[in-house]
């Protein structure tokens, strides 16, 4: 969200045009939200679930069901937080479903590391990393961090998630959620608790 | 009866442990290194709403990709099309 209260506006104003479009059933409108947030829905979606076959099949019903639902998008809330709001109910859903199929056991985030070259990302642990000793350490580390999110519950994770990689605020976690922004802050400090034991159990050591 | 206050060394403790997670999860999870990778999801959703709609939305092929060209543009040319013949085949006397 713009700090400056014009470019909150104006981005506002954006938004409610983007909307009326949606509503009037404007496929190109429709073409350009899916162009602007395929990438964070994507990525929420993947962090959630952990599979990115999953992932990308969830995603996509992702923007069907706001294609969908945008008559009923009543603009109580930021546009993007109801979408969220979709994509973590549509994730509880899928991830109910795969438990019961056991489904849920491969691991393309693995694959995804794979994939893109370390420190690429601006964020990367491994930006910075010379000697390949250290580069395997970064693997190991983000390899592991990503199975102990999967092995949170649903329910916190999800919290953990919108606050922690996503950096939204309690109040829009608990407008995606549901919860009292109360619940939402004692879920993330208990989800970092049941992270940090179970990344500590699998390093052998504590984190620094 | 109120609710015994929590030592402030354990509150510290919480908050170094939390900003410790937090930090790592910035470094390992962000967007941009899980999404570098996002694939083109446009064309599966439209082919999702086409199928379910049963070809009333993203039925045509203006609406389905990402035209290059607009619908006035096409127009134009259209029009300069005619008037070019026109000119090509001659004004005809019809009477």
């Amino acid at each position: 969200m713009p700090d400056d209260p014009d470019a909150a506006r104006q981005a506002g104003e954006e938004e409610a045009r983007l909307v009326e479009r949606l509503v009037a059933r404007d496929e190109r409108a429709f073409n350009t939200l899916v162009k602007a947030y395929e990438r964070r829905v994507f990525a929420l979606v993947l962090r959630m679930i952990g599979n990115r076959a999953e992932a990308e099949d969830l995603a996509q019903e992702v923007f069907v069901q706001v294609f969908k639902a945008v008559g009923s998008f009543r603009g109580e809330s930021k546009l993007s937080t109801w979408i969220y709001r979709i994509a973590i109910n549509l994730c509880k859903n899928r991830t109910k479903y795969l438990r019961v199929r056991h489904a849920g056991e491969q691991d393309e985030l693995e694959a995804l590391q794979e994939r893109v070259p370390m420190g690429q990302g601006t964020h990367s642990n491994v930006a910075h990393i010379d000697r390949p000793d250290e580069m395997m350490a970064g693997k190991q580390v983000e390899h592991i961090v990503q199975q102990a999110i999967l092995q949170l519950e649903p329910t916190f994770r999800e919290c953990l998630v919108l606050r922690d990689v996503e950096e939204l605020s309690y109040e829009e976690i608990g407008a995606i959620t549901g919860l009292p922004e109360g619940t939402v802050k004692s879920r993330i400090h208990r989800a970092r608790a049941q992270l940090k034991e179970l990344v500590e159990r699998a390093l052998g050591e504590k984190i620094q | 009866m109120t609710e015994p206050e929590e030592p402030k060394d354990d509150k510290l403790d919480d908050e170094r442990d939390d900003e410790l997670v937090r930090s790592l999860l910035k470094r390992t999870l962000a967007t941009d290194v899980v999404a570098k990778d996002t694939p083109d999801l446009l064309q599966g959703v439209q082919r999702r709403i086409r199928r379910r709609s049963r070809g009333k939305f993203f039925a045509d092929g203006w609406s389905t990709g990402q035209a290059k060209v607009g619908y006035v543009l096409v127009a134009l040319i259209t029009l300069v099309l005619v008037a070019v013949a026109y000119f090509a085949l001659g004004p005809m006397d019809v009477r």
